[in-house]
């Protein structure tokens, strides 16, 4: 199979060269400012002291449609149809979200050595600390033209890029799960999505898409569903854009033909940070919510809007006095500091059919009903492979490493401490479970909303175990600071399906991760 | 290799002929709401047809039907009619109050033995019949009646209770719907009742069938849809068939005369919402061509109506029912009011992006659309356009919504966002300074559902692709006809120049049910469209 593999790639080389200098419109958009953050600098989160102003900054992001390989818990090599980062390769490689400001977002590439087909493995983790977008340079024509860059002038870092980047970094740089996107209330994101194709199955021509799950009141044209809008095809580039929406854990996917893109791995978080994040330390959280209560953009009224889920929180402000702590964040705008947390980990539930992703691989009639996941994948990967430290790689068909696993799973909170865990389910296939064998969940939001009553009292509850379906997300609290656990203590979070306890014919792994008490 | 590939591609390039096809097929669309008869006497029959599905197949299964035409239907829609077998069943109406009679005749084949209904939540009483395991069932050829009094409002499920795993995989199941008895003020006045101005000025129908979907004020809407959920293995189908054939003279209770169909392992083909497959959910309620499927899946809904989902898991398996466009209040579990424990007049149920259906569990929720958020005009107002509707004023009540002004195409929209452009560049007649560029239309591929530009509604998707309602001259670039930043070509099933609207997917996100006996697109999906006030929507058909 791999040999036949690279009998094909040249000729698929060969042909995407063509298609890159003739019909390749491949562009970023990242505005350092916008109407609605006409600050010359929107480089950082501005405190939120005032209802009046919209607040926030500009977030960018620019990822790859394509493919690539991952290793799987048995050391299997698996074919994905993916997504890949090309913009904050670091900071994906070292598992933190790759979005970024524009003024990291902008930065043209500038190390020593070009980028390399594999980077940021090929360059290795240590050296390679760029995070801009792949691809951005200078428009040199409308620099000879004089037309940028001087006084008065537009930058001449204007969306142009350098498409042998792109490509270079882009083809095969396939993500499980695909790049994590973190923006917070109030930010404009400039997301570009960039077809790079699928060399290995070069006979699909397919377009990909983002559908951002669970956006509340979405326009069709920017919700990612190729029936429904636009799909882009390969060679393209297109930016979508979102004003954040509220606080919570959300996910996005690829839309084309949703059971084989999202089986094959075009599957990632997004999460949003309420602005209580923002709010000056010391302030009182219910005052802050107070304020968020005059803008009616942000405001949460119960009688006007029945989808609203964070109203004031019952008590009034004689019962909430908690102010806004000197260190940690929060996970929703709660009013009352009681989705605290010091550390989050995205935990991201996902299941893979060998035989699918073998036949999807080897240009075969995929069956849908018979479909059967066989590795059970957290953050996309299985245990033992979860709570491995830093990036994992797999070789590709073109002799380069690629980090194709950049997310551990492995949760470390230190005693005394909360973390919260965005826990997303994209399997396609079937319902999991996820137990804790010891330290109890308190689940406080479910599919980004926060669990309160339209009376203000909160509805948490705490659990062992949650159980997901495809499409749902849901916001757990482990609370470390409990006198009856010390540090050094080890516990599990693992699926009693039992037989997801398995990396295919491997009797032992699956869905299963640590918790460290440090 | 290489013929695999090409049967691959030509596998594609056929299905999606296909929707095609059968989307083309639709003319205008629209309809929907939550069909059914009323009773309160429900004469009905269990009894065998087939089920037709997007691949061909007809799929022998068992379904409730009406002996006798029905007291009545509700709501009033063209082509009403009920069969002597459907799958779902009848949707049975009733008021707060009413104690209903549902009289059951077995006509399935005698070697199916007898058959009965259970009606979860109510307090049935059973007469007549022979006795079985759950209730009172009906032999073959015999009868059974049950009576109850529909005490609350709500929606609930109804389904076999003798051999469920067989009797209801091939079909016996249905919904009730209990109406509030009374009318609640807060559910005529105020924004509903202008809602209902709204509907009246663009000549729409009122479908609903009440005003409130409980005895709650939180429970009021302004446009209700019915979606039962469930799968079929065929291998059971076609099972049942042959036994079924080959045992066609036995007597019934004799020995022998009885059905010995495996229900496990369990392999469904066949994902179906109101007992069809995307996209023959989204033909209208009562089609000619599924005599034995009457009702669709097929929403649709303004800016600002608040929807009532009725939402009930009829198989065997959970289904996780992804609502695109915005989250979904749920308001009650099987007709039971999820409330506030410290204040009843407030809701208390979750707001769910995805809801799950459970077996023979029913819900209810709240969707609404408003565009609130977005950042950007979506009806492209411009105040140097030509055209008067592009200078609609918005002025916002105290939520921010142009609510106002029911006869105005853009009532409701979210004033904050009014004229802030989307793109950089002007498109067509629709104004600059916005904060992105649209790339050149052809390195993207429309779907069938494009409404032609990011902008909802005809008259903002002309202005916006460059043509003027009219032939007006244009203030960017006046000549109509030109195309502009993103053409509405190969869109077939919103069209730009008449429907143009927001059209989002309704699926199971176990994204391996949105196929129809291993292809796609089929199975449980639909699209909802969320349309301009221009296009006037017609839920009945």
């Amino acid at each position: 199979m791999r040999n036949t593999c690279r009998y094909w790639l040249p000729i698929f080389l060969l042909g995407f060269a063509t298609v890159t200098l003739n019909a390749q419109s491949f562009r970023v958009q990242c505005p350092t400012s916008t109407i609605t953050h006409p600050a010359a600098s929107n480089n950082s989160e501005p405190a939120y002291t005032s209802a009046t102003a919209v607040n926030g900054a500009i977030k960018c992001q620019q990822i790859s449609g394509g493919d690539g390989y991952s290793t799987m818990g048995d050391g299997t090599q698996t074919y994905m149809f993916s997504f890949g980062p090309l913009s904050g390769l670091a900071d994906i490689a070292n598992g933190l979200p790759g979005t970024e400001f524009p003024t990291v977002f902008n930065t043209p590439y500038a190390g020593a050595q070009p980028l390399q087909p594999g980077d940021p493995a090929t360059t290795g983790l240590g050296t390679f600390t760029y995070n801009g977008a792949i691809g951005q340079v200078p428009d040199v024509d409308a620099q000879a033209a004089g037309l940028c860059g001087g006084s008065g002038q537009p930058s001449c870092i204007d969306g142009h890029v350098d498409p042998r980047q792109i490509m270079d970094v882009g083809v095969m740089n396939g993500n499980i799960p695909a790049p994590l996107m973190a923006i917070d209330e109030d930010d404009e994101f400039f997301l570009t999505l960039t077809n790079v194709g699928m060399i290995m199955r070069p006979d699909l021509f397919e377009q990909h898409t983002v559908h951002f799950h669970g956006y509340p009141n979405a326009s069709a044209f920017y919700d990612g569903v190729p029936d429904a809008s636009v799909a882009i095809n390969i060679g393209g580039s297109f930016t979508y854009y979102y004003l954040a929406p509220d606080a919570g854990t959300y996910f996005w996917h690829c839309h084309i033909t949703p059971p084989e893109h999202l089986q094959m791995g075009m599957v990632g978080q997004i999460y949003v940070r309420p602005r209580q994040n923002r709010v000056p330390v010391g302030t009182t959280l219910y005052s802050a919510l107070q304020t968020q209560q005059l803008n009616l953009r942000t405001a949460c009224n119960p009688a006007a809007d029945i989808l609203c889920t964070n109203p004031l929180p019952a008590g009034g402000s004689t019962g909430n006095t908690v102010t806004r702590a000197a260190t940690g964040n929060y996970a929703y705008n709660d009013g009352d500091g009681s989705t605290y947390y010091d550390v989050e980990y995205p935990i991201q539930i996902h299941g893979f059919d060998p035989n699918f992703h073998f036949v999807g691989m080897t240009f075969n009639p995929e069956g849908f009903t018979d479909m059967k996941d066989k590795y059970f994948l957290l953050n996309g990967r299985s245990y033992p492979d979860t709570v491995t430290p830093g990036p994992m790689q797999t070789e590709s068909v073109d002799g380069s490493n690629h980090f194709s696993q950049p997310l551990p799973s492995i949760i470390n909170i230190t005693h005394g401490q909360k973390a919260l865990l965005r826990i997303s389910d994209l399997d396609v296939t079937e319902y999991q479970t996820l137990a804790s064998l010891g330290i109890p969940m308190k689940v406080i939001g479910y599919n980004a909303k926060l669990l309160r009553d339209q009376a203000g009292n909160n509805l948490y509850y705490t659990t062992n175990s949650i159980t997901l379906g495809g499409g749902e997300s849901l916001d757990v609290i482990l609370d470390a600071s409990d006198p009856q656990y010390a540090a050094g203590q080890v516990f599990y979070l693992y699926t009693p399906n039992l037989d997801h306890l398995a990396n295919d014919a491997e009797n032992f792994g699956g869905l299963m991760t640590e918790v460290h008490i440090n | 290799m290489k013929p695999m590939t090409i049967q691959i591609a030509f596998l594609k390039t056929r299905l999606l002929l296909l929707v095609l096809v059968a989307v083309a097929s639709l003319a205008a669309t629209a309809h929907a709401a939550a069909p059914g008869i009323t009773g309160p006497t429900f004469n009905l029959t269990a009894q065998p047809a087939y089920l037709t599905q997007p691949d061909g197949q007809g799929i022998y299964s068992w379904g409730y039907g009406c002996t006798t035409a029905p007291s009545g239907f509700a709501p009033t829609m063209t082509g009403q009619t009920c069969n002597t077998m459907q799958v779902p069943g009848p949707t049975l109406i009733l008021t707060e109050g009413q104690t209903a009679t549902v009289t059951l005749t077995n006509s399935l084949p005698p070697a199916a033995g007898n058959t009965s209904i259970l009606f979860p939540g109510f307090n049935v009483t059973a007469t007549g019949g022979v006795a079985g395991l759950l209730t009172k069932e009906a032999a073959p050829g015999g009868t059974v009646t049950y009576t109850f009094t529909a005490t609350t409002p709500g929606t609930r499920s109804y389904y076999s209770g003798t051999q469920g795993d067989l009797q209801v995989e091939m079909g016996l199941y249905g919904a009730i719907i209990v109406v509030p008895s009374a009318t609640r003020a807060a559910c005529t006045g105020g924004l509903h009742a202008a809602n209902l101005t709204a509907e009246t000025f663009w000549g729409e129908t009122d479908f609903r069938l009440a005003s409130s979907a409980y005895d709650n004020d939180k429970t009021c809407y302004d446009r209700e849809y019915l979606f039962q959920f469930s799968e079929m293995d065929p291998r059971v189908h076609s099972q049942a068939l042959a036994q079924v054939t080959a045992k066609a003279g036995c007597v019934a209770g004799a020995a022998g005369c009885s059905l010995e169909v495996p229900t496990e392992p369990y392999h469904p083909a066949y994902f179906m919402i109101n007992g069809r497959s995307m996209p023959d959910d989204m033909d209208p309620n009562y089609a000619a061509q599924y005599p034995h499927q009457p009702y669709n899946g097929n929403p649709h809904l303004h800016p600002g109506e608040e929807v009532l989902l009725r939402i009930i898991g009829q198989g065997r398996w959970q289904h996780p029912f992804h609502e695109h466009a915005n989250h979904v209040r749920i308001l009650a579990r099987d007709g039971n009011l999820i409330l506030s424990a410290t204040d009843a007049t407030q809701l208390a149920g979750p707001a769910l992006f995805t809801t799950t259906t459970t077996p023979g569990q029913a819900m209810d929720g709240i969707f609404y659309y408003t565009g609130r958020g977005l950042n950007w005009d979506m009806y492209g107002h411009t105040s140097t356009s030509n055209d008067p509707l592009a200078q609609l004023p918005c002025t916002p009540d105290a939520n921010g919504y142009n609510t106002g002004a029911p006869t105005a195409i853009n009532f409701w929209e979210w004033c904050a966002d009014h004229t802030k452009p989307l793109q950089v560049a002007p498109s067509g007649d629709v104004g600059a300074g916005g904060p992105v560029t649209l790339p050149d239309p052809n390195i993207l591929t429309n779907g069938a559902w494009y409404g032609g530009s990011p902008y909802l509604g005809p008259n903002a998707t002309l202005r916006a692709t460059g043509c003027m309602p009219g032939n007006a001259l244009q203030t960017n670039s006046p000549n109509c006809g030109a195309t502009g930043s993103t053409p509405p070509s190969g869109t077939i099933a919103n069209s730009p120049s008449g429907e143009a609207g927001f059209a989002f997917m309704w699926h199971s996100h176990n994204e391996r049910e949105i196929t129809t006996n291993n292809a796609f697109p089929g199975g449980m999906m639909m699209m909802m469209l969320v349309d301009s006030r221009e296009f006037p929507i017609d839920e009945s058909n």
